[in-house]
């Protein structure tokens, strides 16, 4: 019952914003268990048969997705289920196939200079500060991903992990700041 | 009217030493005692004991079997309360005697053991990696990372703001696990300190309070 309810929701989401939102582009199959919010002016893709709903236990929690600039791209592949995930983009956030996110927030940008002034940061590009997840990556709750970062097919990333440098495939990854702690064995 | 009385005196201190706060406790008695038969009448695997003070929400939910003892006490820590989510049938969480939970979450697959008077803050107590294990399952070929194993915590520990206590870990007695720290597959000994995301090794408390006697 409350799978068809939420294959409802879903296509309801998907024929409203074809018609209203023309930067928000969704493809067949979505469920909507809890509240989708999307923000901004930027361009978001989701692909077939997604899955996004709230924390289990909790009520206030809901995926959120923010772009802060016109050029910003927030491309979500197929299969992707997503629980009370936070999502920012100003440049480019790219999610493969198959990929499985709890309780974290993604961002590529630091939004204020680390001077006085606290205005925009200067130094910051597409090439520089785009996030990659490749294929079949699941990350645990708590965890956060910043700017620049590439995470490889096939690893998993553990609760409460902050992750500031890039990640080779097949790795089992915890800590403040990231460590590889375990290969594992590619299928 | 004597066994409650015997039970309350923690309170009942409280209350001798600032008489305004009576009405406080009395109104969390009567919301705990709400909370007892409220989940009595709608599920049979949950059993919680009559003196129980909620002073924030309650939130139990699962088909496992969730057991608290006599005299704990619920409170509000970054808006949120107790709430304990049992994930299979054979799902065992048990709570002990005299427990101040504020804010603490439980996820449990197979069993969770808090010894008795236990303080914790707003933290995490999961005995998985994930919460949707099934689904991560199909995923991957080297599961044994994946399979849920047991966590027992000892009498008498403090679990600080923020910290995450994962598969596999053991607490012994008296002893601190501190801000922000991760506990994953660790073995912590009696009465000694716990710092760090991983917490990697556990420093005994006498050591540490000698150093700052010296300083």
């Amino acid at each position: 019952m409350k799978d068809l309810i939420a294959r409802i929701r879903g296509e309801c989401y998907r024929i409203k914003c074809k018609l209203f939102k023309k930067n928000v582009l969704i493809k067949k199959g979505l469920k909507i268990y809890n509240k989708l919010e999307i923000k901004g002016k930027g361009k978001v893709i989701i692909g077939q048969n997604c899955v996004i709903s709230g924390l289990r236990g909790y009520k206030n929690y809901y995926v959120t997705l923010y772009t802060h600039s016109p050029e910003a791209i927030i491309n979500i592949g197929d299969n992707v289920s997503l629980f009370g995930v936070r999502i920012s983009a100003k440049f480019a956030v790219i999610i493969g196939n198959d990929v499985l996110i709890e309780d974290s927030s993604i961002t590529d940008t630091d939004f204020h200079s680390i001077d006085r002034s606290r205005k925009t940061p200067t130094n910051e590009n597409i090439e520089r500060c785009t996030v990659v997840i490749g294929n079949r990556v699941s990350i645990a709750a708590k965890s956060i991903i910043t700017k620049g970062v590439s995470i490889g097919d096939d690893s998993i990333v553990g609760p409460g992990s902050v992750i500031t440098r890039s990640i080779p495939p097949n790795s089992l990854v915890l800590g403040n700041p990231a460590k590889v702690i375990k290969q594992m064995a590619s299928k | 009217m004597k066994i409650t009385f015997k039970y309350m005196d923690q309170k009942l201190c409280k209350i001798v030493k600032n008489p305004k706060k009576t009405l406080t406790v009395l109104k969390a008695l009567l919301i705990g005692s709400f909370y007892i038969i409220y989940y009595r009448t709608i599920t049979k695997t949950v059993t919680i004991k009559f003196p129980f003070f909620a002073f924030y929400r309650v939130k139990i939910t699962g088909p496992g079997s969730v057991f608290i003892d006599k005299n704990c006490s619920v409170f509000k820590n970054i808006y949120e309360g107790l709430t304990i989510v049992t994930l299979s049938k054979e799902a065992q969480v048990k709570i002990g005697k005299g427990c101040y939970l504020g804010g603490l979450t439980i996820y449990c697959y197979k069993k969770i053991e808090i010894g008795n008077r236990t303080i914790t803050a707003n933290s995490l107590v999961q005995d998985s990696l994930f919460c949707e294990i099934n689904r991560v399952k199909s995923l991957f070929k080297e599961t044994d990372i994946l399979e849920p194993k047991s966590v027992i915590i000892g009498e008498n520990v403090w679990l600080g703001a923020l910290s995450c206590i994962l598969s596999g870990t053991i607490i012994g007695d008296d002893s601190v696990i501190s801000f922000g720290s991760v506990c994953y597959k660790l073995k912590v000994k009696k009465y000694s300190l716990v710092v760090g995301n991983p917490g990697v090794r556990s420093l005994p408390i006498r050591h540490v309070l000698l150093l700052s006697e010296k300083q």
